[in-house]
């Protein structure tokens, strides 16, 4: 158990990371909470996941059922899951069907059931599965508040942490909520053709948490809670220290038009239609790795393999970096995804192995993760700044889905003020072929060249040839030749960097 | 008429092994856990006692021990059930004729039953 700096009280974690960090630590020692969502949410896991991790830190845990699945069931369901330890059962946890002295005692009988279990097994955690049923069995609201308040008096003086399982009531408030310490829903919502499933925690006495919906799973290791990344990482962990460095993108021709390479410890997107260099770029970028500069491809369309061959035929030895430890690949192929999972993923490995370089390749893979697409700029936001104040420089690639044409739009609304540098890759028809050009609009604090330079994908990766001349129109895919300009009036060659 | 007592706390678990029991011609009467599984046993003396693990008030063992601490019902045959593996059963209580691991099919526990009863005889 740990004990809460700012109030003083005991928690008693979880055991469910992302859960214990949304209530800041966990339940408050002695405290009621309320666990509620329809049949299915993932309640009777969750508490029984509580249960076994409480146990295996020492303490004893009382599982009371009334109507719900048999002990026998609901054990060979949990049986699979890595937190099970029958080892645990009877000595640590113990589970007891509370329905037959409900039938015949009624709450008073439910209410010295718990006193006696928790006396009996010195249990520093109770869980009552089916607490909805003693609402049912009482004859007033009265009758139930006193119940309520009973389980509150007892569980208080023996410092016992309860948990009341219920499948939620349709009342919008119901006496039960207002007496206990937390209340904290389940769900399991449809969005289109996909679910996902959701943690709200409603109210938590005595306690800041993480407010809004977190996405959570049921996997093999139990729940598995991904509290918000925006919630997270609202204020970022570290103050940002920022000084002027750069850091080499990989492509000399790049460095030059950026004043050396970019920022270090910034945000860059790079957009571009599909085959226009986009990975490639990632590939340098991360090729100039090393171990104690170690950077990460974290890849959601070409797997590892192709990575690796792609790498090595550009002469990037992206396997022994990987071996040697200076490159980690961590590819997740689009599917069901949960954003804020793999928003975690991206901060766990990098603060694990201090990441400097990481290219995030492509954007797309974290957006088509989203089931609320309106989350996305204040999503990617607060990962920028994350990343930032872990010291990570990052390239993330972007898809634009037109091959040709005079419209270029950014994946997300405000996208380009959420990106420190922003690079276009695109391509045109010159003279009868389609040439792939590089342009610039933004480095943050840095001159830039903001001329279109033509670019080539060679055996030695991207090559960056001269300003694009002798023609105009070029960004609407389809270059013709110029009027005349005097020479007194050509544009100055370098952009000033923006205030 | 061979006689039964099933002490069990879920209600759903006693229920069928009740109507099991009683279809095959037991006389079965229950209890929701060891203190009223004693109370029942000084009613009707049964030929065998199916005993859950793990109850409220007093568990399986402690129920089992109390029964072979009283000479009136220390030769009754003991078929001890749980949800959990044998293993933490016997460490608290090894006098059972025949232990069953929940869940179990009706048919294993009838053929269990028999045999202990057979046996006994």
């Amino acid at each position: 158990m740990t004990k809460d700096k700012q109030t003083d009280l005991e928690r008693v974690p979880t055991g469910i990371a992302g859960l214990d960090r949304i209530l800041r630590g966990g339940f408050l020692k002695g405290g009621v909470y309320i666990v509620q969502g329809t049949p299915g949410a993932g309640k009777t896991i969750l508490a029984n996941q509580v249960c076994f991790r409480h146990v295996a830190a020492g303490g004893h845990a009382v599982f009371i059922t009334l109507l719900s699945e048999s002990h026998a069931r609901m054990l060979q369901h949990l049986r699979p899951m890595s937190f099970y330890d029958e080892a645990a059962i009877p000595s640590s946890i113990y589970y007891v069907s509370g329905f037959n002295i409900l039938e015949t005692d009624g709450l008073k009988g439910i209410v010295d059931l718990i006193r006696r279990e928790i006396k009996g097994h010195r249990a520093s955690l109770l869980v009552l599965d089916g607490f909805s049923v003693t609402e049912e069995s009482a004859s007033s609201e009265r009758e139930f508040k006193k119940f309520v308040q009973e389980i509150q008096s007892h569980t208080a003086a023996s410092e016992c942490t309860a948990l009341l399982l219920t499948n939620g009531s349709n009342r919008a408030v119901t006496p039960e909520y207002t007496m206990v310490d937390g209340l904290i829903d389940l769900d399991n919502s449809l969005y289109g053709e996909r679910s996902e499933r959701g943690l709200l925690v409603r109210k938590f006495r005595g306690s800041g948490f993480l407010p809004g919906r977190h996405a959570f799973r049921i996997t093999d290791d139990g729940i598995v809670v991904y509290p918000r990344i925006e919630a997270v990482f609202a204020k970022p962990s570290r103050r940002d220290e920022y000084r002027l460095r750069r850091i080499s993108t990989g492509i000399r021709g790049l460095d030059e038009m950026i004043g050396g390479g970019l920022p270090a410890e910034t945000t860059n997107g790079l957009f571009g239609p599909t085959g226009s260099g986009k990975t490639t770029s990632g590939l340098q970028f991360v090729g100039l790795s090393t171990a104690a500069e170690p950077g990460l491809f974290f890849g959601a369309f070409e797997s590892p393999e192709r990575l690796r061959v792609k790498a090595a035929s550009i002469g990037i030895d992206l396997a022994g970096m990987e071996r040697r430890g200076e490159v980690e690949i961590i590819w997740r192929p689009q599917g069901e995804h949960i954003m804020d999972d793999l928003g975690h993923q991206i901060i766990d490995a990098v603060r694990r192995r201090s990441i400097k370089r990481l290219v995030v390749d492509g954007l797309g893979g974290l957006m088509e993760a989203a089931v609320h697409r309106e989350r996305i700029s204040r999503y990617i936001s607060a990962l920028a700044n994350e990343l930032r104040a872990l010291n990570a420089t990052v390239l993330m690639t972007m898809e634009d889905r037109q091959i040709l044409g005079a419209s270029m739009r950014l994946p997300i609304d405000g996208m380009s003020s959420l990106l420190e540098g922003l690079m276009l890759l695109r391509y045109a028809e010159v003279e009868g072929r389609v040439q792939r050009l590089l342009s610039i609009t933004k480095i943050r604090d840095s001159d830039f060249d903001p001329f279109l330079h033509e670019m080539k994908i060679t055996n030695r990766g991207i090559e960056v040839g001269g300003r694009l001349s002798g023609a105009e129109a070029i960004l609407s895919g389809y270059a013709r030749e110029p009027k005349a300009v005097p020479t007194g009036q050509l544009p100055q060659k370098r952009h000033r960097p923006e205030e | 008429m061979r006689t039964v007592l099933i002490v069990d706390d879920e209600f759903g678990v006693a229920d069928v092994l009740v109507a099991a029991l009683e279809d095959e011609g037991y006389r079965v009467f229950t209890a929701a856990n060891g203190r009223q599984g004693l109370e029942r046993l000084a009613e009707n003396k049964p030929d065998l006692v199916v005993l859950d693990f793990m109850m409220p008030l007093l568990d399986g063992p402690g129920m089992a021990r109390a029964m072979r601490a009283e000479r009136a019902y220390e030769a009754i045959p003991i078929i001890m059930m749980s949800a959990v593996g044998e293993a933490a059963v016997r460490e608290r209580f090894d006098g059972y004729a025949a232990f069953l691991r929940k869940p179990f099919s009706i048919p294993v526990f009838l053929k269990t039953v028999a045999g202990v009863i057979a046996g006994r005889s």
